[in-house]
């Protein structure tokens, strides 16, 4: 069996009054791809940054390999951070850096990397997404599709147990979409472990092997893509399906 | 929030209330001459003087260095004698002058000083050693129009702030309008430019000034004075009675031997020799000096405050809401009082407790008064930094210190360069108040140059142009920095 790398226990998250996400159980597993789709507004994204700390959850359990994150202070969960990597739809890249310094950051502070070093291995990872010749632009003369494979680099240059991606593709002109998918794509064929938020259907029934619903501040079903596509289980799905396949 | 607020407002108040009654006790509590040990224990004793009023004292250049002259001057250089002690002298407004006999930033004060009822209440007076009396200059084409105080019925008429001369023109001139002004030289020019009818000045002074502008006249007062108006005395700090003995041993002497007539005099050669040049070419050399303070005051003070407002902008940021409190109570407290009365504060007030130079006790308030400003530029450039940055840097994991370092702080920077520009160029103007507590700055030097040259107008010229060039290469450079940021 695969070991456990994220483990969600009756999670609640409220805004005030506004319940965003309730009573949420799930498990991301060692070598998991895990599509979350469903409509806008379903809590996607408040989920997934839950599963850093990035919101604090309002009630439940999120753990990471074994290890509760609710119970730690500020400075542990900085430390847990390094294991997850997390991909914005925005990219989120600092643009008051070059593109190396910005892979080499992290890897640099927080791991205590020496600088000659950082710098070869964000060289590599550069390759990896087909951008070695951009090591010294700034991100601003980017294009969208070469500033999210940025972002992911950046992320992988921390080594995380479990990759977070939330929409990475949304934010791109449609000609842009393939080359960030092919990256991801790449990734998943490593053995990373994924949870990627995505409207894109594609991606999701050929790469990951399960699909999370959210709907309605919860996630109403769990399935395999081919089940999922063909054969959605709650009326909810059904309907959200027809209605992405009518588009 | 609120109440950690309230707190502060009351832990400042209480602080205000200690300083105050701390300094009342101060003087109440001593039945020594603390002033007349302390001067003979340094060897020195600090004459404080507003040198707008000639002839009793103004500056003199000579071999290009400025000097205070004047019969006071010859007159507390007596004192010192007798004392066995060195002369010092510092220069302020006369409105200044009583508050730093309260303070202990002088010793003694003669700067043509009446010792009226009112000033006894709160410093010690020596014998009357000079008495004048109180004239009214107008302008020559007016001879036919004014007599005396009763012509001036409803008219405008202007005195030195907070003097004599203001509260005779007051109480005795029915319905008259009185402008209070600081210096001597601009009560002149404001006669010369017929802002106002007449001026009431002490005599000596008024023919001084009478024999060196050819468009004004002296005529007398006509005003009912006592003792008091026309007198002239030293004051010293209240509870001085050694001191006190010794200038009225020094005063009788003088009176013995009939020197003032003398100290006139001479004070009357400076005066023509003061007047032989009055171009402000001439006058360079104050004007380059002023320049140089205004701009040292300037950049300690953008320095100082750029390093305060970031340390109060990381406060308001901070997650400990005692230190979120205090930095916002300190930028509101700040940002609701006057520059003039935290720069009065920080030398009058904080010099209590410790002996400030008025340098530092300027840049000390210009830095603590910029750094609230900049502390909210700051503030607002960290806040407008997305959000999204700060997200992306905490999940790769960087800790607090880290994001604002890295990520947070340049990009603010960033965007508030022009804002902290702007403070800078705001600062070089503002500074101009340090010249209330003597700090030579450029405004100082151009009321130096006004009363010793009795030109009102050119120096304003020279000071607005030189203040003009500063701002205006220093916003050309931040522009040219500013292209470059944005390009590199
Ligand atoms: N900081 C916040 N404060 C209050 N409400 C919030 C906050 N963040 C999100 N919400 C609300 O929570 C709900 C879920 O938001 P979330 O962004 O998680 O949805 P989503 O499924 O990611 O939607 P989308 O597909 O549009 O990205 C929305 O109704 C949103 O308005
Ligand atoms: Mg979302």
């Amino acid at each position: 069996m695969a070991k456990e790398i994220i483990k969600i226990e009756n999670l609640t998250k409220k805004y005030g009054k506004n319940t965003i996400l309730k009573d949420i159980s799930a498990e991301v597993k060692d070598g998991d791809i895990i599509s979350v789709i469903g409509p806008s507004g379903a809590g996607k994204s408040t989920f997934l940054r839950c599963l850093t700390l990035l919101e604090k959850p309002t009630a439940g359990v999120v753990s990471l390999e074994g290890e509760d994150l609710t119970k730690k202070t500020q400075k542990e969960i900085e430390h847990v951070r390094e294991k997850v990597g997390m991909v914005f739809q925005n990219f989120n890249l600092f643009p008051n850096m070059t593109v190396l310094k910005n892979i080499t950051l992290a890897p640099i502070r927080v791991k205590g990397l020496s600088e000659a070093k950082a710098n070869q291995q964000a060289l590599s990872l550069l390759d990896q997404v087909g951008l070695s010749d951009k090591a010294e632009a700034y991100p601003d003369n980017l294009s969208g599709g070469q500033r999210q494979r940025v972002a992911i680099a950046r992320a992988l240059a921390m080594k995380p147990d479990v990759m977070l991606f939330d929409e990475p593709t949304s934010a791109l002109d449609p000609e842009m979409v393939g080359e960030v998918l092919d990256v991801m794509r790449q990734l998943a064929k490593s053995g990373m472990t994924m949870v990627v938020v995505t409207h894109e259907m594609g991606f999701a029934q050929s790469v990951s092997n399960q699909i999370w619903f959210m709907e309605n501040a919860g996630i109403q079903e769990k399935s395999t893509p081919e089940e999922f596509f063909s054969n959605p289980k709650t009326d909810r799905a059904k309907e959200f399906l027809s209605k992405i396949l009518v588009k | 929030m609120k109440k950690i607020y309230k707190f502060i407002m009351l832990a400042l108040l209480a602080i205000t209330v200690f300083a105050t009654s701390g300094f009342t006790t101060s003087i109440k509590a001593d039945q020594k001459d603390v002033t007349y040990d302390r001067i003979m224990k340094r060897g020195y004793i600090v004459l404080g003087t507003s040198p707008d009023y000639a002839p009793y004292e103004f500056q003199t250049t000579s071999n290009n260095k400025s000097k205070d002259v004047g019969m006071d001057i010859s007159v507390a250089k007596d004192i010192a004698d007798d004392l066995g002690v060195k002369l010092k002298i510092k220069n302020m407004d006369f409105d200044s002058l009583l508050v730093a006999l309260q303070t202990g930033k002088v010793d003694m004060v003669l700067s043509g000083m009446n010792p009226s009822a009112a000033r006894r209440k709160s410093v010690d007076f020596s014998d009357v050693y000079y008495k004048g009396g109180q004239s009214i200059l107008i302008n020559k084409k007016d001879a036919g129009i004014y007599k005396n105080k009763d012509s001036f019925k409803h008219k405008k008429i202007a005195a030195q702030t907070g003097s004599i001369q203001y509260n005779l023109a007051k109480k005795q001139i029915d319905g008259a309008k009185v402008s209070g002004i600081q210096k001597g030289a601009d009560l002149i020019l404001a006669l010369q430019t017929n802002k106002v009818e007449g001026v009431v000045m002490e005599k000596p002074t008024a023919e001084a000034y009478a024999a060196n502008n050819s468009g004004i006249k002296v005529i007398q007062g006509g005003f009912t004075l006592n003792d008091d108006e026309t007198s002239t005395a030293v004051a010293m700090p209240k509870n001085s009675p050694v001191l006190r003995k010794k200038i009225n041993t020094t005063i009788s002497k003088i009176k013995a031997k009939n020197l003032l007539p003398q100290y006139l005099k001479e004070a009357g050669t400076y005066l023509k020799g003061n007047t032989v040049n009055t171009s402000m070419i001439h006058y360079w050399k104050y004007f380059a000096m002023g320049v140089g303070y205004t701009i040292l005051i300037s950049i300690l003070g953008v320095i100082f405050g750029f390093i305060t407002g970031t340390l109060l902008a990381l406060l308001r940021l901070s997650d400990n809401k005692v230190l979120r409190g205090l930095s916002a109570a300190y930028v509101e407290f700040v940002r609701g009082t006057p520059l003039m009365v935290q720069l009065m504060f920080v030398y009058f007030g904080l010099g209590l407790f410790v002996n400030l130079p008025a340098l530092t006790a300027g840049i000390i308030a210009v830095s603590l008064n910029s750094g609230a400003y900049v502390a909210e530029v700051i503030r607002g450039g960290i806040n407008s930094v997305d959000d999204g940055q700060r997200e992306a840097a905490e999940s790769l994991g960087l800790n607090k210190r880290d994001r604002m370092r890295f990520v947070i702080m340049p990009q603010a920077l960033k965007n508030i360069w022009p804002a902290l520009g702007n403070e800078f160029i705001s600062l070089i103007k503002e500074s101009s108040i340090v010249s209330i507590i003597g700090v030579t700055d450029l405004i100082y030097q151009l009321k130096i140059v006004q009363s010793d040259t009795y030109r009102g107008v050119a120096p304003i010229v020279v000071a607005m142009i030189l203040y003009f060039v500063m701002t205006f290469s220093l916003s050309r450079l931040l522009k040219f920095y500013e292209r470059k940021f944005n390009n590199g």
